[in-house]
């Protein structure tokens, strides 16, 4: 029955009858199996002759993604000619699917090779499997978990962010003067560069002889002050300037959240005699819940990539204080051409990510589904 | 000449009312705005000697050349490439030149050299810009995945491990090497430097070195001069000539006013600056880790074991470590570019080494509080010297022992081997190469914003300066910090092996820990340093560093 159906909806849509005759179902397979072939062929040859196996290859690795394109379109056309209608239906997915293909899972692939090779560019051997060697290498290197450990501390950082950035929305939800303008104003940091941030406020406003900050430092009786000095003070600054950039993203989300919100349940709530605390903590923060669960994870997303200030303010310094995994591993492709290492820590680190990120939301949605049982209940 | 530089000096000379003083200057404007291209050839060619000419090429103190006057420029200096080549020989060659695009200098001027030479020849050449901080990854990434598309390059001496190295780059033809007279070039540039094999490949066009850059208004204080009596130290209130003295100088600063402000003695940059950072530790190493009769200081040629850890190193970095609390509130963070200029310009501190930028900004910089209250030399010698061979510390006979630090080499004009299958591209390439990197023209860089400095001895001649609106003393000071490092005998030259940076990059990360007090001793950072440099030169292959190194020394 449900063949039927699925054959009459088919018919529906298929403007031209789609008689395949057995040739032609032969010539599509021929193509694709030829074009495979090809592909095949010359990798395999590009990839002996690369590796001094053998003499017969080209130059470089060109003629075997023509050899690629060649054969997505061959697989196109087999489609249709093998499968006619639905072929061409499928013609509407596969550029997509193949894009995905080459631009996504064949460079991670590759990344992931790359993560096991000694390759160093500067290196005239080239790239070399190495095993663990790297793998082995992270795990003794106290620059890497040191970063690890700072990347706690800032994505621990977002909790503040998080109640200043809801203090805000609640402020600018109010009947306040000029909340349009504050609106906007409050905004404004997040239209910035983090490296603007970085130069205007990491090595302008907070400079020690001239910076205003420092200027007023010294007014309010700091007589040396120094923002980058200590591993405590450079960390807590490196916080402050990225939360002034991003604590507006969070806030705009949150107001967008507190606007959404149904005004009878805290008309309710009013009615009900309910205080300004009770129904901010009884009412509006439970219904803000997925908001605000969904602004903290985008913003621990943001923080995992933290990497433009430090790089431009205190390069991971001092003595590491301030690195993150990302500026870390900037300096270690950039600077250092190490380019086997450096992947091995960004797969690690992306590895590490797509587990934390899964079980926070794991976690997450388990509170959130006893919160809600709690309500119902 | 620095565009930093340039301007300065000539804010300072217009600001002085100096400009226009001698007849010459006059003269010169007169003669840059009256004539034409063709005028001026025509009047070098009656003179026979080019260069008082070319000089006024737009004129000292008419504001800074553009494309207009790089092409006069070109256009003035191409009869070395008339000698050698044929009006239109080159025709149908198109070469690519890669180089950077630093304050719209660098490829701009060449592309400005290089447009009457075009027209000469009849070739053609496509422009390749990039931005500095792009370059060193552009050039390992092409060398790497073997795209090497480009004939021509501008390049700093500490690359040519990687290129020359690889075998990547075209040897120098001896019609190109009288064309641009190499004996000219200071000692330093010359070879082993830009050779490999024996081989030539470097058209250079630029000189670097860091010196010492001091306040004369410190050493003159008569304050400063009593109590460093009256505390018992050593020897008179004088500018430090040796490192121990420096230390000295350092310690006693500290705690004092001079003026309303905090004095300080010697300011270390204690962050890392790409890199770059390195060769301020390496500034304050040479004196100890330098042996006149050993021309290793940084690694062993023989083993590429790195010399990081051995005493004269510990030493430096103990240094360092020593006079930490001596410095400004906030060192900790402060790159080479922030002490440098927003420190010891601003006023901050009393020493510091640097490359020659510092010192002419002092002297002219708007920004700049010290004025001419500043005066320069070759960097600091020491008392002894680490003898790695023996393992002992020696006490010259000579006295105490110098070893300026020549940090980076300077830029270089460099042609791709990729080019030698071709003959008449090949004689192209290096007539291009030879055209920018010629003598006549490397006074104009040298004296006009470019982005190079002084690094021929014939760049030395004052009254050449003069002639062209400059002031005496202030151009005579300015040059001589520089030709003293130059043509030291036991300077201090890095080592231009594959992946150079990679070491002083993993170098700064250690060095910002030690500095953090991470370690418990400078010898278990410098350890720390060394085992990292051991794995870099694993990586890239110990025993290919060991034939580079060697071969870059000229053995």
């Amino acid at each position: 029955m449900a063949a039927t159906g699925q054959s009459e909806g088919d018919q529906l849509h298929t403007v031209v009858s789609d008689h395949m005759s057995p040739r032609r179902i032969l010539t599509g397979r021929l193509l694709i199996r030829f074009a495979t072939l090809v592909l095949f062929a010359m990798a395999i040859v590009q990839a002996l002759h690369q590796s001094g196996r053998i003499s017969l290859g080209f130059e470089n690795w060109r003629p075997v993604l023509y050899a690629y394109l060649f054969w997505a379109v061959a697989m196109g056309v087999s489609q249709v000619l093998i499968r006619g209608e639905q072929g061409k239906r499928a013609l509407f997915v596969l550029p997509a699917a193949l894009f995905v293909g080459s631009m996504v899972i064949f460079p991670l692939l590759f990344g992931l090779y790359i993560s096991f090779t000694d390759w160093n560019l500067a290196s005239p051997t080239g790239p070399k499997f190495n095993g663990l060697d790297n793998v082995r290498q992270m795990l003794g290197d106290p620059f890497y978990w040191n970063a690890l450990k700072n990347m706690v501390y800032y994505v621990l950082a977002i909790s503040v962010e998080y109640a200043i950035a809801f203090g805000l929305a609640l402020l600018l939800n109010a009947e306040i003067r000029a909340r349009k303008f504050f609106r906007v104003a409050f905004l404004l940091p997040l239209m910035l560069s983090p490296v603007a941030v970085s130069w205007m406020v990491g090595k302008s406003m907070l400079e020690i002889r001239f910076g205003p900050v420092a200027s007023l430092a010294r007014f309010l009786g700091w007589d040396s002050p120094s923002f980058f000095g200590t591993p405590e003070i450079a960390r807590l600054t490196i916080m402050v300037m990225d939360a002034w950039t991003f604590i507006p993203f969070m806030m705009i989300m949150l107001l967008a959240g507190l606007q959404a919100l149904p005004k009878d349940v805290l008309e309710a709530a009013k009615i009900d005699g309910a205080k300004a605390w009770q129904s901010f903590w009884q009412v509006i923060f439970p219904l803000m819940l997925p908001v605000s669960i969904t602004a903290v994870i985008i913003r621990i997303i943001f923080k995992l990539k933290l990497a433009d200030i430090i790089i431009n303010v205190t390069s991971g310094g001092p003595g590491g204080a301030t690195d993150s995994v990302t500026s870390f591993i900037f300096r270690e492709y950039r600077d250092r051409s190490n380019v086997g290492y450096g992947t091995l820590l960004a797969m690690v680190y992306l590895v590490v990510i797509v587990i934390f990120v899964t079980t926070l939301l794991s976690v997450v949605n388990r509170w959130m589904r006893g919160v809600n049982e709690g309500r119902t209940g | 000449m620095k565009t930093e530089v340039f301007d300065r000096l000539m804010a300072a000379q217009v600001n002085r009312r100096t400009m226009l003083k001698g007849a010459a200057g006059a003269g010169a404007i007169a003669t840059a705005t009256a004539a034409g291209l063709g005028g001026i050839t025509r009047s070098a060619s009656a003179q026979g000697n080019i260069r008082p000419e070319m000089l006024r090429i737009p004129g000292v103190g008419v504001g800074s050349p553009t494309d207009r006057d790089w092409q006069k420029v070109g256009a003035l200096t191409l009869d070395a490439t008339k000698k050698n080549v044929a009006s239109g020989e080159f025709a149908g060659v198109e070469l690519t030149f890669l180089g950077l695009n630093n304050q719209n200098l660098h490829n701009f001027l060449f592309r400005g050299f290089l447009k009457p030479w075009e027209a000469y020849t009849g070739a053609k050449i496509n422009w390749i810009d990039l931005a500095q901080a792009d370059y060193n990854a552009r050039l390992q990434q092409s060398i790497a995945t073997s795209t090497v598309d480009f004939d021509i390059i501008e390049m700093g001496a500490p690359f040519e491990g990687d290129v020359l190295g690889k075998g990547l780059a075209s040897e120098m033809p001896a019609w190109a090497r009288d064309q641009i007279d190499m004996d000219d070039y200071v000692d330093y540039l010359k070879a082993p430097v830009g050779t490999w094999g024996g081989k030539t490949y470097r058209v250079s066009i630029d000189g670097d070195c860091h010196n010492f850059n001091y306040r004369t208004d410190y050493f003159e204080n008569e304050e400063f001069a009593a109590a460093w009596k009256a505390e018992g130290n050593e020897g008179p209130w004088e500018v430090p000539k040796t490192w121990q003295k420096v230390q000295a100088v350092t310690k006693f600063l500290k705690g004092k006013k001079f003026g309303r402000f905090d004095a300080n003695g010697y300011l270390d940059p204690l962050k890392g600056w790409g890199g770059f950072g390195f060769y301020f530790l390496g500034s304050r190493a040479t004196a100890y880790a330098k042996h006149p009769d050993d021309k290793d200081w940084l690694f062993d040629a023989d083993t590429m074991k790195p010399r990081i850890n051995n005493p004269a190193w510990v030493r430096a970095i103990q240094d360092v470590l020593d006079v930490l609390d001596a410095q400004p509130a906030d060192q900790i963070n402060a790159d080479p570019g922030t002490t440098g200029f927003q420190q010891f310009l601003a006023g901050t501190g009393s020493m510091l080494s640097w490359w020659g930028d510092i010192g002419s900004n002092a002297k002219t910089s708007d920004s700049s509080v010290v004025g001419d209250d500043v005066a320069f030399s070759i960097l600091p010698g020491s008392d002894d010297v680490y003898n790695a061979k023996t393992g002992k510390w020696d006490t010259l006979a000579s006295g105490p022992n110098y070893a300026p630090n020549m940090a980076y080499i300077g830029w270089g004009i460099y042609v791709m081997a990729r080019v030698d299958s071709d003959a008449k591209k090949k004689k192209a390439a290096w007539s291009a190469a030879a055209h920018v990197g010629g003598k006549d023209i490397s006074l104009w860089t040298a004296a006009y914003p470019s982005g190079f400095q002084p690094y021929r001895s014939s760049h030395f001649d004052i009254p050449e300066w003069v002639g062209a609106g400059y002031d005496g003393d202030f151009i005579s000071n300015y040059l001589a910090s520089q030709l003293d490092s130059y043509n030291h005998p036991n300077a201090a030259i890095e080592p231009r092996i594959p992946g150079i940076f990679q070491y002083y990059s993993v170098a700064e990360d250690e060095l910002a820990k030690i500095y953090a007090g991470k370690y418990s001793s400078a010898q278990e950072g410098a350890d720390r340093i060394a085992a990292a440099w051991d794995k870099i030169t694993d990586q890239i292959g110990r025993k290919g560093q060991i034939e580079l190194y060697k071969a870059s020394q000229g053995a």
